[in-house]
């Protein structure tokens, strides 16, 4: 598929560490970074002469020359080095800067010693001058690739944090469900629009909660009237096709759970048990209190096409990280699959909202 | 002009009928409430234009759709849908038109005015990039220009003549058989978790198998429940028929 190809090829370019140094602007910013080099190079020596100024001329353009020609390097090996890892490219991308700056030092080395140019080198040998250059650009090209590697690692961080972002939102609004009550809401606006006009404010309601940042702690009595409205919306839609059986009288109505804690899992038994049977199917709700401990189970028979469970997943390991996050080792939830039923079980300690 | 709605959900059917009664007060609708339903429905009523939602119970729109282009003369098929990332995907690559719930009036006027038949090939490829459906829940026979169905789960085995494949299956605890289009070589690939060759005409389900015996002359021959006569193994596919029985 061409959107896909597309995708991947932009992966490509983002997952290499390097900028481009074909584009205008890095260009310009690697002869800025030259210029305030041959400023510092010429500043350090503390024995002060006259010369200084000629000296800086003669610095900045066998620097920015280097910066050029290493640009160049790299640009050209850019489009050549797509396949590899970053640590290949890192490696080559370094030994050929190291190559250009030799080949460079060199070349400026038996021009100035043959036109007599200058004695900023006069007095200093071959082996001395190629020493210090190749040093100074060693020194200087691994700090900057160092640089553009953290930089890398930055932004990919940014990224990975975003999308982690996004699935976390879609593991509690699943679109289906949007979609489908928008799609009940416009059919009853017709025949039946008080109800409509209820199912508008359930929703609403439901939304209020699901987009807040703030993983927070509601009372059971708020859990459960959240969840019921849910399965009112569903019901406008299954109709007969689902049954919500609740035993949760155990429970008391201070105990504090994470918001929303219910509801995902009533989502996700509609959507893999109820949804894919004809005749539809009944999802039970049972809640004890035993040694200060709320136990949760929730049970619905489950679909015999079980194709993708993915959806599942994340939710239950969104749940998992919402209720470590309040009671830390103290909680815990579990799934099995029996006999063409399943179960999911909560456990959680009992608080009150005042021992919080 | 004969519409058929097929949507599991009674709001989106009602929904969609009254829409379609206000582009049209002469357009006569019929419903269907999962896949079943819809090809029963075109068996019996033959609509001109079916209205397909995707997700459905029993057996979903895709499905259904397949076993409709079975008919020599289908009618044409407008897929709708709340939010099938997969169908989405597999609708625009193969440029089939499409709606999405809530749909719009103007939208589905639209459709109806340029509703051309889906061709076998955009049906395949539909089927092949909906990951939803590894395969089909039935299989259908075109007898005397309606659909038949048969269950996958009734299905005893399918064998292959010179030029025909026939299904021999399970109706009312009777075996009967009835002769298909598909190939054995399809039909192989597509039920590969719940059948297995044992022979080069020969596809069975494989918790039909009753035992495996050998004959005077040196055939292996596999009985079968339901069957009252063996079905001879070939010496290709006798050690897999082998290596499933122990794992039984």
């Amino acid at each position: 598929m061409p959107t896909e190809q597309l995708k991947q090829d932009n992966n490509e370019q983002e997952s290499l560490f390097l900028p481009n140094f074909c584009s205008f602007k890095v260009v310009f910013a690697v002869l800025i970074m030259g210029e305030l080099l041959a400023f510092i190079l010429t500043l350090a020596p503390l024995n002060v002469e006259q010369q200084r100024w000629n000296d800086l001329a003669l610095i900045s353009l066998f620097i920015q020359w280097n910066g050029l020609m290493c640009s160049s390097s790299l640009c050209f090996l850019r489009a050549r080095t797509k396949k590899y890892s970053n640590k290949t490219v890192a490696f080559i991308s370094y030994f050929s800067l190291l190559f250009m700056i030799i080949l460079l030092s060199e070349f400026t080395f038996y021009v100035m010693i043959e036109n007599k140019i200058t004695d900023l080198i006069s007095d200093v040998s071959h082996w001395e001058f190629l020493f210090h250059n190749v040093s100074i650009g060693a020194i200087i090209s691994a700090l900057a690739l160092r640089y553009f590697y953290i930089q890398h690692q930055w932004r990919l961080k940014i990224q990975a944090e975003n999308s982690a972002k996004l699935k976390l939102l879609q593991a509690r609004i699943r679109p289906h469900f949007l979609f489908n009550s928008m799609n009940s809401i416009a059919s009853l606006t017709r025949t039946k629009p008080e109800v409509a006009e209820r199912i508008t404010e359930d929703l609403a309601e439901l939304f209020r909660m699901l987009i807040r940042e703030d993983n927070e702690l509601i009372s059971w009595a708020r859990e459960k009237e959240l969840s019921q409205r849910y399965i009112d919306i569903e019901k406008q839609r299954l109709g007969e096709r689902l049954s919500v059986q609740w035993q949760v009288d155990d429970i008391p109505d201070d105990a504090m759970v994470p918001a929303l804690l219910i509801q995902p899992l009533l989502e996700n038994a509609i959507f893999h048990g109820i949804e894919p049977e004809i005749k539809g199917g009944e999802i039970k709700v049972t809640g004890t209190l035993t040694h200060n401990q709320l136990i949760i189970v929730l049970q619905n028979t489950s679909s015999t096409n079980t194709a993708h469970r993915k959806g599942n997943k994340m939710a239950l390991d969104n749940i998992n990280k919402r209720l470590y996050a309040h009671f830390h080792g103290q909680a815990l939830i579990a799934c099995q699959e029996k006999d063409d039923v399943y179960c999911v079980t909560l456990s959680l300690p009992y608080q009150k909202k005042s021992a919080l | 002009m004969k519409i058929l709605i097929v949507d599991d959900e009674p709001l989106a059917r009602e929904r969609l009928a009254s829409l379609l009664k206000e582009i049209d007060t002469r357009y006569y609708l019929i419903e269907a409430a999962n896949g079943l339903e819809a090809i029963e429905q075109v068996n019996n009523e033959e609509p001109d234009i079916v209205l397909m939602d995707i997700r459905m119970p029993g057996m979903n729109g895709l499905e259904a759709t397949q076993h409709l282009m079975g008919l020599d003369n289908p009618p044409a098929i407008i897929f709708s849908t709340a939010y099938d990332e997969y169908a989405l995907q597999a609708f625009e690559s193969q440029a089939v038109d499409y709606l999405l719930k809530p749909i719009r009036k103007e939208r589905l006027e639209k459709a109806l005015d340029n509703c051309s038949k889906l061709n076998k090939l955009q049906l395949e490829q539909l089927g092949l990039q909906n990951q939803e459906i590894p395969h089909r829940s039935h299989i259908s026979a075109q007898i005397r220009g309606s659909i038949l169905l048969i269950a996958v789960k009734e299905i005893v085995c399918f064998l292959a003549d010179h030029k025909y494949t026939t299904v021999k299956y399970y109706q009312d605890n009777v075996v009967i058989e009835t002769v298909i289009e598909d190939t054995l070589k399809s039909l192989e690939e597509e039920f590969s978790d719940t059948f297995l060759r044992i022979h080069r005409n020969a596809l069975i389900r494989k918790n039909m198998i009753e035992a495996l015996e050998k004959q005077a002359d040196g055939r292996a021959v596999l009985k079968i429940k339901g069957l009252d006569y063996g079905l001879e193994v070939s010496r290709r596919h006798l050690s897999n028929v082998r290596k499933l029985l122990k794992s039984a």
